[in-house]
Parts: C-alpha cells; structure tokens; sequence
C-alpha cells in the first residue's frame, strides 16, 4: 500500500509531523513525505522518498494557493491513505483533496490499522461520548490527533524539489491579525478555562489575575466564545482546540461533552461549578461546588498569603 | 446572492451523560433531535448574507424525516425552499454523503454560496464541506466566522491558529462556518415557526452513492474518573484549593 504524509516545511521536525511519520513507518508499505516548502532545500528531515513542492509563496499561503500546490505535489496517482497532522493545513486542503481525487476523508484519528486491502481508523464521535472504528476500502485522506502516535526519530536526508509554477489565490486584500493575549493553549503547562457560568465578559476576563497567579493561559468554553467573552482561538473543545496540560481549571464550565473531549487529556482537572449536579464534575479530579465569586477573594488571599 | 445551505439535525449534544448509549450500536433514548450547533451557525450566516444581498437561501438536509426539525427552524427563519435528500439515519460516508449533496445541488440549480457548519455534533466528521468543495472544484473557506457582501464578493473572516484572516473572494465559493458573535443564531418569531410547520418540504431522491468508509465499531469512551468534592464553606473550600494549587506549583516547578 502507497501511504504519504503532506506537511509544510516549517512545521518538519514539530511533534505532529513526526508522529504522522513514525505512525507511515510503523504501517510499513511504498512510503513518501510530501513537502510544501518556501524555498528548496538540500537536506529534509522527513520519512520514506521525500518529495518537496517549491513556492515563495508557501511560507504564508491562503486556502486557495495551499490546496493547488498540494495537488500538483500529489500528481495524477494519490497515495492510498494520505496522512496530515489535525490543524490548519488539513483544515485548508485535507477534505478537499479527499473530494478531488474521489478519496474519503476522517479526522481526529487516534488509531490506524491495516486489516488487508482495508484501512481501519479510530475517531471519537458525539462530541466524546463515543469511539467508532471505521473501514475505509478505498482511499482515504486521515487527519491525525496531536499526541496518539509514537514520534519518528528522522534523520535528514536528500529530498526532491519540484518548482510548482504560478499558483492562484482565491483570497484577495489578506490581512491576519494574530491573538496578542499571549494565550498559547496547545503548549500550555496550565490552563484556566472560563464559561457561561461566569455571567459576564467582565467575568469572563477576572480570570485573568488567578491565571497569572498560576502563570496559566486562559482557555473558554463554547459558549464563553459564542457571548464574545473570548476569541475563538481560546476555545478548548473538540471544535476548538484539544489540550493536554498538566493542570486544566474550569471555572463556571458545566461540562458540554464536546468540551470535555477537548480536555480530557490533561493530567489533573479542577471543576469549580455552582451545580452540583453539572458534568464537568464527572470528569474532574478535584470538585468545587461554589460560586467562583464567593470562592475567589479567599482564594486570592489565601494563595497570596 | 444564491445560497445554499446544508444543515443537520443531530441527538441534542446538551443531554445528559449516559442519555445516549453505545453497547456497538446507538441507542438514543428520549433524546430530542435538534439543529446541529455549528449548523446553527451556518443558517445564521445564510440568513445574514441573504438579508445583505437581497437574495435568497435554500436549506438543504440529508436523512429520514427527523431531519425536518433542522429544515422547519430555516423556514422560520426565511428559507425560500426547503429539501430534504431521502436517506437512512446512521452513519454516512462524507464521500458518498457529498456526492448526493452534489447532485442535489445541481437539481436545486446550483448557488453563489455553499454553507455548511464546520462539523456534524453526532459522527464529528467534520470533513463534508471539505469534500464538498473538491467535489465541485470550488474555492473553499474553511471555519468561516464572519460574512459581508463587499462589492462583487464576499469579505470573509476565518479562524486560524492563533488568530484569524480576513481576505476578500470572488465568484462561487463553498464555507464552512464556526461559532463565534457574528455566527450565534437567531431565534426565529413565534409566528414564523407556525408558518413554517404548514410549508412543504420538498423530497429529493438522488442515486445513491457507493459508500468507500463504512461504520465498523462503536463503543462508550471512558471519560469519567474518580474525583473527589472539597467541603466546608467558601473560605474551607478556598484554603484546600489553595493547599492543592501550590503542591502541583511546586512539583511541576511553576507555570507555563
């Protein structure tokens, strides 16, 4: 079986990239790493034949731009499973690509297995409630969840530039502006997360002292997102971002299953809810029932103190 | 502007835990069917870029008559036409499923927009629109958070890492929309939606399309653990977390 892993060059050697190499190397078959790259290179760290698709404009492309150079990367013949770490260059080009080679797609996988001519891939479902197993019999684009896969240890090696020509953009008058609340969930050590239980942006944001006191970042729930209390980019969930800190706080977050799947992962989970009854409990190792108000100016003495 | 919208009514995602169960197979209980989060999103946007444009949109769903609820709730909230793709509830391939929204798209008469919520709340696919778009061989805006007519085209925010990206796109284009302030949907008047449960929903009977994934296995995942209640009142409460805070402080060596 042909298997090949896309990514861009910047992201060679980031924990995602490799455990999309190391899971191609494990399944053993025809393998290639596919290279979006800004500029030729030399040397690539990446596994099997290393292809790399040359563009200036691929350090910073659009949807649009992504997705041509990755077909003309790809060419005629798509490899039988394709493999992409889960994030933005999936989100851009993944499905897409799927649909354009008449290929099916699944994300969030977290186990893949061969069984003959069959793929099996593992996801959750119904926003974590569920794990289902799926048999892919034809080609198959797989999104990869961050951390469910043994890292490869690659060496770098003599990697094939292919100049891609002009590629269209679709986006024109581009602007990116970035979060500058320095709230780096994907790395963070700590996470204070907020919701609707907090009432308010102003709430919301009185997060803010505590998680400097624990030197945290400052997560949200949907709905903390949803009242415009926090940019999207705060949101932990399985529609936002998936985290995996070693101490995860949720403050006035009742506990959407969708939620809890983006944080399950973490390695100690403090809930502080008003109801006693609210899920996140269920998920928590350390339970508060209390109105964060009542508990914080204790709180905030007490860890002063 | 010509929009059309895919929405999907799915098991409400705000039931309580074990409402639904997984013994290799779904079991729903007395779950109510309700219009999916993140397809609230896409109509909201729909209804947006229509009012905007002085156009119109279209719903459009995939499955058995528990699908309505999704279509009834456009139609109050000013779906020109409402269509519902004939097909068995359960898992579906998003290939296969694409492919029928693609025929269905071409009988409905094609549109300037294709809007899809970034992901289904029951099987998490997340990749239709995706597919979609390919399918089509149409730009596509993933995770779309904001809309605005801007001349010939649309100005489009979207979410990216850390951020978002605003850029302006012209012709033809499939989205998908995530949640956020601009997204958050509508309730729809009380005698709108009574006008909409007396409106046809049209039936759509494309052919089928060969499934390449198909649903293997299913089961519960495992995310409960065995926790413990701090006691007392506020300031007891406090003490004890304060106690746990600096015990993980210093064994972790601080923050982030």
């Amino acid at each position: 079986m042909r298997i090949a892993v896309l990514t861009r060059l910047q992201d060679l050697g980031e924990g995602p990239v490799l455990e999309a190499m190391g899971l191609m190397q494990s399944l053993g078959g025809e393998q290639e790493s596919l290279v979006l790259a800004p500029s030729a290179q030399d040397l690539v760290a990446a596994a099997g034949e290393v292809r790399l698709g040359v563009h200036p404009g691929l350090d910073d492309p659009d949807p649009e731009a992504a997705y041509a150079a990755a077909l003309r990367l790809i060419g005629a013949e798509p490899p039988r499973l394709l493999l992409l770490p889960e994030g933005p260059l999936f989100e851009m080009v993944g499905a897409r690509i799927a649909g354009h080679f008449g290929m099916s797609a699944v994300r969030d996988v977290d186990e893949v297995q061969l069984a003959g001519d069959d793929v099996v891939l593992r996801k959750g479902a119904y926003g974590g409630k569920a794990n289902v197993r799926l048999k892919a019999r034809g080609g198959v684009v797989a999104a990869l969840r961050a951390g469910a896969f043994p890292a490869a240890e690659i060496a770098p090696k003599p990697a094939t530039a292919h100049e891609l020509g002009t590629l269209p953009e679709a986006g024109q008058e581009r602007r990116a502006v970035r979060d500058t609340s320095g709230d780096d969930l994907g790395r963070a050590k700590v996470i204070v997360s907020g919701g609707r239980g907090l009432g308010s942006r102003e709430g919301y944001l009185g997060l803010r002292p505590f998680a400097d006191m624990l030197g945290a970042s400052l997560g949200a729930s949907r709905a903390a997102v949803d009242e415009g209390w926090a940019s999207p980019s705060q949101q932990v969930g399985i529609t936002g971002r998936k985290v995996a800190p070693e101490l995860y706080l949720a403050i006035g977050i009742s506990g959407a299953s969708q939620h809890l799947s983006g944080m399950s992962q973490s390695r100690i989970v403090i809930a502080v809810n008003r109801d006693e009854h609210a899920p996140i409990f269920e998920a928590a190792d350390i339970g508060v029932v209390a109105d964060w108000y009542q508990l914080w100016p204790h709180l905030r003495k007490a860890l002063e103190g | 502007m010509r929009i059309l919208c895919f929405l999907k009514a799915i098991l409400d995602p705000e039931a309580p835990p074990g409402a639904i169960r997984f013994p290799g197979k779904v079991e729903i209980g007395d779950v109510a069917t309700v219009l999916g989060p993140f397809e609230g999103n896409a109509l909201e946007l729909s209804v947006q870029l229509a009012e905007a444009s002085g156009g119109s949109f279209v719903a459009v769903a995939m499955g058995d008559g528990s699908q309505d609820v999704a279509l009834r709730k456009a139609l109050a909230l000013g779906a020109e036409r409402a269509a519902r793709i004939d097909a068995e509830p359960g898992f579906q391939d998003p290939l296969a499923a694409a492919r029928r929204l693609q025929a269905a798209a071409q009988e409905l008469g094609g549109a300037d927009a294709y809007v899809f919520g970034r992901q289904a709340g029951d099987w998490d696919m997340g990749v239709t629109a995706g597919i979609f778009a390919g399918l089509m061989d149409l730009p596509f805006v993933p995770l779309a958070q904001h809309a605005e007519i801007a001349g010939q085209g649309l100005r489009l925010r979207r979410e990216i890492a850390g951020g978002y990206e605003e850029s302006l796109v012209r012709g033809p284009l499939v989205m998908s929309v995530t949640n956020g302030p601009s997204t958050l949907m509508r309730l729809p008047k009380v005698k709108d939606v009574m006008l909409a449960n007396r409106r046809p929903i049209d039936v759509l009977r494309p052919a089928d399309a060969p499934a390449s994934v198909t649903l293997h296995e299913i089961a519960a995942a495992q995310v409960t653990r065995e926790g413990r209640m701090l006691t007392g009142d506020a300031a007891a409460q406090a003490a004890q977390l304060a106690s746990e805070l600096r015990r993980f402080l210093v064994s972790a060596g601080g923050g982030n």
